[in-house]
């Protein structure tokens, strides 16, 4: 067992990564870290989902204007790079917070992501009708 | 194995979300290295099959992610989990995004 995996007692210095996160607080209740962790992994489908969207946007040549597709398919990568980031700041954020027994802050990309795919899906319902 | 640490399954249920996502992760892999050759070449194809290990890497890691979560609940009532995991799946979506945008420009047919 490497030290990263060990249970820190509370006496001995908590070494796992990231410091960001364990070198604050005390250990937060069991249940709402394996529920941080869920969260991450629910952006991380997110993620794989918009970017995919987005590549097979231009994979299978979906036929409406060159231009409109391409931005379009770019902005789908953007905000599942964006989600990646969410999923993993998110995750810091929340567990040192619950460490630290302060108020979880809301999703960082939230707006950013609501407001992106409606602009995506305008365009593309655009550029159907428009073909 | 049989005791359970807590009755809303949250072990277990984590132990399903890393399952999901290993599946989604699989399936775009299996996706990009069945269909990318013929759209994007060699390279889909890796990717592809990166990706497919990628997923049955992570499958069996959040099995032993989920047993050790579980021995350490039950023995002291304390997670011995780290973030290392996590940031090198975040990691990897990155590095899928970057290769998205470099290979997007030529990936239309036609």
């Amino acid at each position: 067992m490497t030290p990263a995996e060990k249970p820190a007692p509370a006496s001995s210095p908590d070494r796992r990564f990231p410091r960001g996160v364990y070198a604050h607080g005390t250990e937060p209740d069991a249940r709402f870290s394996l529920a941080n962790e869920r969260t991450f992994l629910a952006w991380i489908r997110t993620s794989l989902a918009l970017m995919a969207g987005g590549l097979a946007l231009e994979a299978f040549s979906v036929p409406i204007d060159e231009t409109l597709r391409i931005v379009a398919a770019g902005a789908l990568l953007a905000l599942g790079l964006a989600a990646a980031v969410q999923a993993w700041l998110g995750w810091m954020r929340s567990e040192r917070a619950m460490r630290e027994e302060r108020p979880l802050a809301p999703p960082a990309i939230g707006p950013v992501l609501v407001v992106g795919l409606i602009a995506v899906m305008i365009a593309l319902a655009v550029g159907l009708a428009t073909r | 194995m049989s005791e359970l640490f807590d009755a809303g399954m949250q072990p277990e249920r984590t132990l399903l979300a890393w399952r999901r996502t290993c599946l989604a992760i699989g399936v775009g892999g299996a996706a990009a290295a069945r269909y990318g050759g013929t759209v994007v070449g060699v390279p889909a194809v890796v990717a592809g099959l990166l990706g497919l290990a990628l997923a049955g890497a992570a499958y069996l890691f959040a099995a032993r992610r989920y047993r050790r979560a579980h021995r350490h609940l039950v023995d002291r009532g304390v997670l011995a989990h780290d973030g290392l995991p996590l940031a090198l799946l975040a990691g990897a979506l990155v590095a899928l995004a970057i290769a998205g945008f470099v290979t997007l420009p030529g990936l239309a047919q036609g």
